[in-house]
């Protein structure tokens, strides 16, 4: 075979598979979003064009603008705060002499095994419910009353931030520390013996050197991150158990507008202008993270 | 052994492309034949219900057999099943078992066939008229009900010696006895399904059968504005889980309740009584929960099977099934005739239900309530959690409903 349509011969599989289960969802999605498709036309739905876009930029009414600017700080608190914390833990794993590093590692790595959709709900009911909750137990043993922690937005969503950083923590320690140990060992003895101390490794060594590595991991983390919908949604917006906080991400405000009407073709229209705005903040965020990297 | 790498690669790609169309295969059909074959015809019913009243309706469908045999399948997110597949014979169930609020949904889609296509309205003389109410949607009948749930007032009776007849007594027992961590009276006060029970005594309701949101009319407002009252000797986020462990761990002296609960309160040992909903003292009614009917309904695409499906919905208008489910699930029959025998009218808790279904609302079956709970939930925490205006949220529920409702065109 022509050796340049090799590589393309081999990667053909599994770019169908690709192809299969996740473009061909997005491309019916958006043609399902040009149609009438909802209860009323459930089978017989017709072609309607950019109706359902024209009603759809509606729903960016009041309320999505204060969203999208949550959805944006909810990303850059959630990034900061855990490629930092991530970062301080795995320098600490692998500091020299450091016993039963292992077993750290694997308890560290336990919000990771667990299911999302357990974790937060017992996070909910464990530690934030007001009657049976950790955090109020405490609260009572020192004598002071029990706080519903869920239902002010703002402890809301402190709340759930520490949610997401509890679950998202193990991959961001697995990147970095898999990052640190494929750091030359040479470059420490060096700055050693130029009398460098401790900051000046981590700044002029580690963190230029870990960079390039864990960029990926943090450009599909802050993807996940502003796409955040079961820990809002299940922490404070359960059919059943609002808890009266209003912390809507982009993606919950289009739940509660668009999809919970059984309007498909409105819904699509939704997701499909939240999937555009995803891909034009994409380029920008990678596309100066790489620059970065080069300079 | 490059060529040897290079076969694995091809082979193993293939294996995995291929497991990728697994689910595409057809489904083997047992006799699903039409009536005009011969052999026994199956009339497959998908449910979402108890273990136990799966068997219990499995049980008495089987005496049918042979010439029919019913396969009651457990089908998880039936709802969202039935919305993919409804139409398509091929996928489709003959019959589905499930709660009335969602016929109406599915009706809309032209999913189902109205019963009386099956058997006549006289057949259905017997079954209570709240019942048979919920099953209709635009004038027809689409559920055979089967049996009914409501909330009934539940209450610890070591705790509890004597159960309010009102609610200004209910208030006052609250205020005696909810300090240090428990509760004279524990409700999910800001659910939609439990706070109607609220409502409706004033003449509020969610939505009408016409689709009418009527979150911001005044007796909305009044109705509301009476139930904060209670809300400061309340758990404060009125989770189902947190009202239901403070009651079992004795730690709430009453509460709110529908018939599901009473296996785990049993089981937790809790002496157990029930009353009558308490009377709103300011309009006279007494508290008037939503009420839930199970029952069966029939898929436009059963037709071809009508006889078969006519055995199915006579065997189960008989009162049998409804004396096994109040024996063996403390389910309240549809069937009216099912009280008469002992076993049906000695049972509290079904006497609790059958009291109340003469005033019981049946939660709307209109496609348009599937938006009104989120919304309503959304105003009710925010006046009982958040202290909003209660005049304020109502308005601004009002309108997000009426929204919401238009954006289901």
């Amino acid at each position: 075979m022509n050796k340049k349509l090799r590589p393309y011969a081999y990667s053909l599989p599994a770019l169908a598979v690709i192809g299969f289960i996740i473009l061909f969802p997005i491309f019916y999605t958006g043609y399902i979003s040009c149609t009438n498709m909802n209860i009323y036309h459930w089978f017989n739905f017709r072609w309607i064009g950019a109706d359902n876009y024209k009603k759809a930029l509606f729903v960016f009414d009041s309320g999505f603008l204060p969203a999208l600017l949550r959805t944006i700080m909810w990303t850059v608190i959630n990034m900061v705060v855990q490629v930092i914390v991530a970062f301080f833990i795995a320098v600490l794993l692998n500091s020299e002499g450091l016993k039963m590093k292992n077993l750290y590692k694997t308890i560290l790595m336990f919000p990771w095994a667990m299911p999302a959709y357990v974790s937060i709900l017992l996070w909910r009911m464990g530690i934030y419910n007001t009657e049976f909750g950790l955090l109020n137990q405490w609260l009572k043993q020192l004598g002071l009353g029990p706080v519903n922690w869920l239902s002010n937005s703002s402890s809301a969503f402190l709340a759930c931030m520490v949610v997401n950083l509890w679950m998202a923590f193990p991959f961001m320690i697995m990147t970095i520390d898999g990052a640190l140990q494929s750091i030359d060992k040479s470059f420490y003895e060096s700055a050693t013996l130029d009398g460098a101390n401790w900051f000046n490794k981590i700044t002029k060594i580690t963190v230029p050197s870990l960079r390039p590595i864990i960029a990926p991991a943090v450009i599909l983390t802050t993807f996940t991150t502003f796409k955040q919908f079961d820990i809002i949604f299940l922490m404070t917006q359960q059919q059943g158990s609002n808890t009266g906080a209003n912390i809507h991400t982009v993606i919950t405000y289009a739940y509660e507008k668009a999809f919970i009407t059984n309007n498909y073709g409105y819904s699509s229209a939704i997701s499909i202008l939240i999937f555009v705005i995803i891909m034009i903040v994409f380029p920008i965020v990678s596309g100066k993270i790489m620059k970065e990297e080069v300079d | 052994m490059k060529n040897a790498k290079k076969t694995m690669a091809f082979l193993l790609t293939a294996c995995m492309i291929g497991s990728s169309f697994v689910g595409c295969q057809k489904k083997s059909t047992a006799a699903t034949s039409g009536d005009t074959k011969k052999g026994p015809v199956t009339i497959t019913i998908w449910q979402e219900t108890d273990a136990t009243v799966a068997k219990t309706l499995q049980s008495e469908l089987d005496k049918l057999g042979p010439d029919i045999v019913v396969k009651l399948e457990r089908k998880e997110k039936l709802g969202d099943a039935l919305k993919l597949v409804g139409n398509d014979p091929k996928s489709a169930p003959d019959m589905y078992f499930f709660a009335h609020d969602k016929l109406g949904t599915f009706a809309q889609m032209g999913i189902l066939s109205p019963i009386t296509n099956f058997i006549s309205k006289d057949d259905m003389k017997d079954l209570m008229p709240m019942t048979v109410n919920a099953a209709t949607f635009k004038g027809e009948i689409y559920q055979l009900p089967v049996y009914f749930e409501t909330q009934m007032f539940m209450y610890n009776k070591k705790l509890m010696k004597t159960p309010p007849k009102t609610t200004d007594d209910l208030l006052k027992y609250m205020k005696e006895n909810t300090k240090g961590g428990t509760y004279g009276f524990a409700e999910q006060h800001s659910t939609a399904y439990y706070a109607s029970a609220w409502m409706h005594p004033y003449g509020a309701f969610i939505i009408n059968d016409k689709a009418e949101p009527g979150l911001n009319s005044q007796q909305m407002i009044e109705s509301l504005a009476y139930h904060k009252q209670f809300i400061p000797y309340m758990p404060a986020d009125g989770e189902f889980n947190t009202v239901t462990t403070l009651f079992k761990d004795g730690k709430a002296h009453s509460t709110i309740g529908g018939p599901w609960l009473v296996p785990d309160i049993k089981a937790a040992k809790i002496d157990l009584g029930i009353a009558p909903m308490p009377i709103v003292n300011t309009t006279g009614k007494p508290l008037t929960p939503y009420s839930g009917v199970q029952g069966i309904c029939v898929l436009k695409t059963a037709e071809s099977k009508k006889a078969a499906v006519t055995a199915v919905l006579k065997q189960l208008l008989k009162t049998d099934i409804g004396i096994s489910l109040a024996k063996t699930a403390n389910c309240a029959p549809a069937n009216s005739k099912c009280y008469d025998n002992a076993d049906v009218s000695g049972n509290e808790m079904i006497n609790a239900m059958k009291k109340t279904a003469e005033s019981v609302v049946p939660m709307p079956n209109i496609p348009e309530m599937d938006v009104m709970w989120t919304v309503t939930e959304g105003m009710l925490a925010a006046i009982n959690k958040n202290n909003g205006d209660i005049k304020t949220q109502c308005v601004k529920a009002q309108k997000d409903a009426l929204s919401k409702i238009e954006a289901m065109k």
